[in-house]
């Protein structure tokens, strides 16, 4: 009954956090546990050391967006690849998705980078409905690779390697990527014209422009892998990094708007760790509850193996996907379908792939996909109007993830 | 009412500026104090003992002042379903009943935490070793209460709204 009720008031609207904290008091009144429960779980968010990495990345992702990376990460890929068939279509994908990893998926990939790439598109001759559905959907592209905030939250909370996660998404990351970029060549085949000649001149001068914002992938990776730095550390230095050359350096971003970004990226980070900090403790209830047991014996019977589990976990994830954001998703349900999946023998850092690469999708599923509507906001058009222009692109996503879930050694090559 | 108005639109200022102000000081520490970590441990083998914790504690306080700072623009995630398919009145009421309920909880969750430092601060807990740990807790009871403050307002302007008195507003 209970439930039921806080299950309408989250779809009128409610936010999560105020749910799952009803929810977690209800399970600890019922079990006549202390309520302070909820505040000490609460505390329990200052026992995760790796935690430090979400705001700084969040922070340098903003800050990234706010300076003129975005135009120089475009010329790089443009003078790169601008010369082939539909060259523009790849360029957009490719930047979006580096942007993503650093962004977290947050939609700020498409205000940053839409304005940018839609009127080039167009420019270029592409069909309007074509590019409607390319930003759209490329705004959650780069959830994959590292260092996403969804990759960190879900190694957090399933207790996983970080480190093996990063690399578990090159590859999945990397098909969706070129199932995007295969589809926009094959649509976009009559526009022959490409949109630049080769030159090694503007290859040189684009890379010397863009030279302090591509060493940071190899910053980041480099200093986790080879061990010099923790992920969060990789963090700290990545925001200071950032912060040093578009503050001081590039000075395209002056000392007086830092509070308004610091103001808007700790927006983000302090909803994410109020939902996370709330979960703890519904999570424990729950637990203690004997939820995952139940849930295993519940589908148990209805799996007998892991085909067909992993057939019932991506129709899940597909509902799921519709109806939460990705990081509610991923403290709310990891916990408990981690242990049932690896009942049947599902490796946890493929678990994580395919979560998140299922999720990825939900951000351009109605009714409540969040890229469906910031697109709409951004580029005044109706929401079910770049719904069916996201279709082709939602369709091609769907394969990518089909292959993903059913060819665990994509993920898993890497981390081996 | 006027004079009531007038202190709920200064004390929003205050807020803002209190807001940016810890948020700034918190996300410089902390990356000041990690980056002085990773230099003090690759390049002179020394360290604090405290660095550590008190970055975990930071990040908790961010968290914290950061979903203030969001509820008072009621941007907590949510599942906004209603947002793009009811009618403007009904939304209204729809938003009066998520706001009320979000306050409610809002408030336990405060008198709760309020009774976890109380207890904290009786047993002399410590943190960082020396600093009695309610200090530092008790950003949860003060988050929190300041959440409910929030929310209510909006229950307020809401039930302002459906009363059809926008005069309000405009003051603002």
């Amino acid at each position: 009954m209970i439930l039921v009720l806080l299950a309408i008031l989250a779809l009128m609207g409610a936010p999560l956090f105020a749910i799952i904290a009803a929810s977690a008091m209800w399970g600890f009144s019922k079990e006549s546990i202390d309520l302070q429960a909820i505040a000490i779980e609460f505390y329990g968010m200052a026992e995760l050391p790796i935690l430090l990495a979400i705001p700084l990345f969040t922070f340098a992702g903003y800050l990234l967006s706010e300076s003129g990376a975005p135009q120089r990460l475009v010329r790089v890929t443009r003078a790169l690849i601008g010369w082939m068939p539909a060259g523009l279509a790849i360029v957009s994908l490719l930047t979006c998705a580096f942007f993503t990893a650093f962004t977290g998926a947050s939609g700020v990939t498409i205000i940053a980078l839409g304005a940018l790439l839609v009127p080039a598109l167009k420019e270029a001759g592409y069909p309007e409905r074509f590019n409607m559905g390319l930003v759209t959907s490329a705004g959650s592209l780069g959830l994959l690779f590292a260092p996403s905030l969804p990759l960190i939250l879900y190694g957090v909370i399933a207790e996983v390697s970080i480190e093996k996660l990063f690399l578990a998404g090159l590859l999945p990351g990397f098909l969706m990527l070129v199932f995007l970029s295969g589809y926009s060549v094959w649509k976009n085949r009559a526009i022959r014209t490409p949109i630049s000649e080769f030159s090694w001149k503007e290859v040189g001068q684009a890379l010397w422009q863009a030279k302090w914002e591509l060493p940071l992938p190899f910053l980041v990776l480099g200093g986790i892998y080879s061990g010099y730095f923790a992920i969060s550390e990789a963090a700290s230095v990545t925001a200071l990094y950032v912060l040093i050359v578009d503050a001081l350096v590039l000075r395209e971003i002056s000392l007086k708007r830092l509070p308004g970004i610091i103001r808007e990226s700790m927006v983000l980070v302090g909803g994410i760790l109020l939902i996370l900090g709330m979960s703890l403790a519904s999570t424990n209830y729950m637990i203690d509850a004997g939820v995952p047991q139940k849930l295993l014996g519940a589908i148990g019977g209805l799996v007998d193996g892991q085909l067909s589990f992993l057939i019932l976990l991506l129709i899940f994830l597909l509902i799921l996907g519709a109806i939460l954001d990705i990081f509610s998703a991923i403290v709310l349900v990891v916990p408990l379908i981690l242990p049932v999946a690896m009942q049947f023998g599902v490796d946890p850092v493929h678990l994580g792939i395919i979560f998140l690469a299922t999720m990825q999708l939900g951000y351009i599923t109605p009714p409540v996909g969040l890229n469906l509507f910031i697109a709409s906001y951004r580029f005044e058009r109706p929401v079910l109007s770049i719904y069916l222009d996201t279709l082709p692109f939602f369709f091609f996503l769907l394969a990518s993830v089909l292959v993903i879930t059913f060819w665990p050694w994509l993920s898993l090559f890497l981390t081996r | 009412m006027a004079r009531l108005s007038r202190t709920v639109t200064w004390l929003g200022k205050a807020g803002i500026a209190a807001e940016n102000t810890l948020l700034v000081i918190l996300l410089v520490g902390m990356v000041g104090l990690s980056v002085l970590q990773i230099v003090l441990r690759n390049f002179f083998d020394m360290g604090f003992f405290w660095t550590d914790e008190l970055l975990r504690l930071m990040v908790l306080w961010v968290a914290v002042v950061g979903a203030v700072a969001a509820s008072r623009t009621d941007r907590h995630i949510s599942i906004n379903l209603v947002d793009n398919y009811l009618g403007e009145k009904s939304l209204v009421v729809a938003k009066l009943f998520v706001h009320a309920f979000s306050a409610a909880i809002c408030a336990l969750v405060t008198w709760f935490s309020y009774d976890f430092v109380q207890t904290s601060h009786e047993y002399g807990d410590i943190l960082l070793g020396g600093v009695p740990a309610w200090w530092l807790q008790i950003v949860l009871p003060v988050g929190f209460g300041l959440i409910c403050y929030r929310y209510s307002l909006f229950v307020v302007a809401d039930v302002l709204e459906i009363l059809g008195n926008r005069k309000r507003g405009e003051g603002e």
